[in-house]
């Protein structure tokens, strides 16, 4: 739903010269596609019937996903890099402080991830590129490999952007209190910011463990003599390991007029969470404090034994579940009715999406990915928090 | 059927789990890159057969655009379709080949199918009145079903059913038999019958009205181009389909042998009630690796197209528990198809002189029917036979 409404929202660039937008005019209309799209090739969407064979010829033309050129790769830290993309004409655009997905094949696996944008919405209105910028997740099943596959040339699988709008209002002070890598929704609102030459007060306040550790150090640089009322702290808060300079309150009373300025948070939870009290213990109203939850890393739990929090969004029921029984009975015995066959791993007839979480399959011993993907509810357990499409 | 004891059922349990277990380790960019490549191949082939068929007033144009239809809907429907609704696919985490989306180019709904043949098929293999695939409620190929006249004619119903085979398969889930003793009624059928008619309208639509509508002043050669692509596939898939449980050597099972069954005993029914026909790599494509039904239905969403490689390893599981692995080539296992309809459709006791090698028991009474008899049963029984290892 989110996603529909961000569609709505994008900007629709290139949508009246397309091919697409010639057909919505003067061709049958969406629905007729779509009807003749299941009776000649049994699918929703009867471009994808042709993706096979469009893919091989030009990979721009793959329809399931939106496919982006990789212009360049520019390595920010040691563990990030910022990759500059030429999405096809028909992505819709964004907004600043959006997200997006990258959708890439490793290894015969889909995977999709998401990542700020980390550039203003005008570079994508002028010349059709846009920047994301990635840091390495230790331990992490996509990042490593995303920041050591791609060159310019090839082409990733994009999504539509998604996530609250954050364009900046003309006028109003700002304080943004960021870390790590939660400094990219940031870049595209202040360069967005610079492009309408807005001249709010705007304080950034960036954590990070090290100096190298800084990310869009150049694009800070650019922005602060773009933006004359930009006041940049950088803080290395582990820079002198026997004087750590973490978030404190000596962080917010060097801010002018903290109560008055909109408040925006992006970084790791804890940060984030750390961040939120401190506001509200300086007296700044909860309703100027706005946030991105940007999970670093896998943004789940992950325990050593089976067991944990069940989560069923459809209906949204929560169990507990101490890991002993199966995912399928534990939908059961909460009064759902999935649907199930063999019980026994065969017939895939109870196989149902999971959003989020990891799962054991009990046949093989096997641990899943912490993705979204389809699994057997007969005979997997749940291994930390889980949610399922059920 | 063949006997295993408790511990023996466990051990083969493990030995088929490990096999499994590698198997599933190891899946990855070559399984991907494989079924994209048949995707591409099917692809080429149904766009090149459409594209070629209003030429098919020119009759080696009429051959090649339908042959092209033909294999293009075989590799759908096995490779593709009936493989991807196993789930074999599934961990590519890949929309398009999504065990619980796909739908697939044959009248059979993918929802239905996956209720009787990925369920109820590959749960109960061949247990008599569970496994509806068992001869499709049309044919008696054992006896522990009674013998009725209407057997007699049953080779007909053999044929139909090659011919019709999606249609068949289509309306499998009616439960016709059922029905018609008041088991079901029809109003409990309302869904089943609502998304048949739904999609059955698809493929009728598909091929003899809209792409012959769309060549019109050919829309005839189209119409029978396409009938022709339709029954290349039916017979195919039948025949491919019967292969894998209908032969000679292959086990069916009773309601009882079955109760409370071990994991083990599981795979001991799927090793002993399958069967292989072997060939060429082609052959093996076109089949959707349905020529190894035995590693099929041990490993079911295992990619098919591995079958042939872990065979070897299955085979010396067999050995090793003293279990037949009832392979032979397709003309070979084909024939004993034919001659076990043939065999049940007569009554019991005809059918146990004229065909002693389906009597259950001992070898001993075959040999020493088929030495002292002398005659004229006997004498049919030996020229049915010759005939039968002539047409293999």
């Amino acid at each position: 739903m989110q996603e529909s409404m961000n569609m709505e929202k994008g900007v629709d660039r290139g949508q009246g010269r397309s091919y697409r937008g010639v057909l919505a005019r003067v061709g049958p209309g969406r629905d007729t596609w779509r009807w003749l799209g299941q009776q000649l090739f049994n699918r929703e969407n009867p471009a994808m019937y042709f993706d096979p064979l469009l893919e091989s010829i030009n990979p721009l033309w793959a329809q399931r996903y939106i496919p982006a050129r990789v212009e360049a790769i520019e390595a920010e830290t040691h563990d990030s890099k910022t990759l500059t993309l030429r999405p096809a004409r028909r992505w819709g655009g964004f907004r600043a402080g959006q997200h997006l997905n990258l959708e890439v094949e490793k290894d015969g696996r889909w995977y999709s991830r998401p990542f700020s944008l980390s550039c203003s919405p005008s570079h994508w209105e002028q010349d059709g590129t846009i920047t994301v910028t990635i840091k390495k997740v230790a331990d992490g099943e996509v990042t490593p490999w995303l920041l050591e596959h791609f060159e310019p040339g090839d082409v990733i699988g994009i999504s539509r952007a998604y996530g609250e709008d954050h364009t900046p209002e003309p006028g109003r002070p700002m304080l943004f209190i960021t870390g790590g890598s939660g400094i990219t929704p940031v870049l595209s609102q202040l360069e967005a910011m610079a492009d309408r030459h807005l001249r709010n007060p705007v304080t950034l306040l960036y954590f990070v463990r090290t100096d190298a550790d800084v990310i869009g150090g150049r694009k800070l640089e650019a922005l602060a003599e773009r933006l004359p009322n930009l006041e940049l702290r950088i803080v290395a808060a582990e820079q002198d390991p026997q004087n750590p300079d973490h978030l404190g309150p000596h962080h917010l009373q060097a801010v002018e007029g903290l109560t008055e300025r909109d408040c925006f948070l992006c970084g790791p939870p804890g940060l984030m969470k750390h961040a939120q009290n401190l506001l509200a213990d300086a007296g700044v109203p909860e309703e100027k404090v706005s946030s991105t939850l940007f999970a670093v890393g896998p943004g789940v739990v992950v325990t050593e034994d089976a067991g944990g929090t069940v989560h069923f969004s459809r209906s949204d029921i929560t169990v507990e579940s101490a890991g002993d029984r199966r995912l399928l009975e534990e939908a059961e015995s909460a009064g759902l009715n999935p649907r199930y066959g063999c019980r026994m791993g065969i017939c895939h007839q109870c196989s149902c999406r999971k959003t989020s979480g990891i799962v054991i399959n009990q046949q093989t011993g096997q641990p899943s990915g912490y993705g979204e993907e389809t699994i057997q509810l007969c005979i997997n357990v749940p291994q930390g928090a889980v949610e399922l499409d059920l | 059927m063949q006997k295993l004891s408790e511990e023996q059922l466990e051990n083969l349990a493990q030995d088929l789990d490990a096999i499994r277990n590698e198997q599933m380790a190891d899946l990855g960019q070559k399984d991907a890159d494989y079924i994209r490549g048949i995707i591409r191949l099917h692809r080429t082939l149904e766009f090149g057969g459409r594209a070629l068929m209003p030429l098919g007033f020119i009759p080696p144009f009429f051959l090649a655009g339908m042959t092209s239809l033909g294999i293009a809907k075989i590799l759908e429907n096995m490779e593709i379709g009936h493989n991807v609704m196993h789930g074999q696919y599934d961990w590519m985490n890949d929309p398009e080949l999504n065990s619980q989306t796909y739908e697939w180019d044959t009248i059979c709904t993918a929802d239905s199918w996956k209720r009787t043949h990925n369920y109820e098929h590959h749960t109960y293999t061949n247990v008599i009145g569970k496994d509806r695939d068992y001869g499709y409620a049309v044919l008696r190929l054992e006896d522990e079903t009674p013998w009725k006249p209407m057997h007699l004619l049953q080779m007909i119903n053999f044929i139909n059913l090659s011919v019709f085979f999606q249609w068949g398969v289509g309306v499998h889930e009616l439960e016709f038999e059922k029905l018609r003793s008041g088991e079901v009624t029809l109003r409990e059928k309302a869904e089943f019958l609502r998304d048949f008619a739904r999609k059955g309208g698809r493929q009728v639509f598909k091929d003899y009205a809209f792409y012959p509508a769309l060549t019109l002043p050919v829309a005839p050669v189209v119409i029978a181009g396409n009938f022709g692509a339709n029954l290349i596939r039916n017979l195919w898939a039948s025949s491919v389909i019967f292969c894998g449980h209908f032969t000679e050597d292959a086990e069916s099972f009773t309601e009882e042998e079955c109760e409370n069954e071990s994991r083990g005993h599981w795979y001991l029914r799927q090793l002993t009630g399958s069967s292989n026909f072997t060939g060429l790599n082609w052959v093996y494509t076109l089949s959707g690796h349905l020529s190894h039904q035995i590693e099929h239905h041990v490993f079911p969403d295992i990619p098919a197209y591995r079958y042939r490689e872990i065979s070897p390893q299955v085979q010396a599981v067999c050995e090793k528990y003293g279990l037949h692995y009832n392979a032979d080539s397709f003309p070979r296992q084909y024939a004993t198809v034919l001659k076990r309809v043939t065999a049940f459709s007569l009554p019991d006791r005809m059918r146990e002189r004229l065909f002693p090698e389906f009597n259950e028991g001992d070898e001993q009474g075959k040999v020493a029917d088929r030495t002292t008899s002398t005659s004229l049963v006997s004498r049919l029984r030996n020229r049915v036979s010759s005939t039968l290892s002539v047409a293999a």
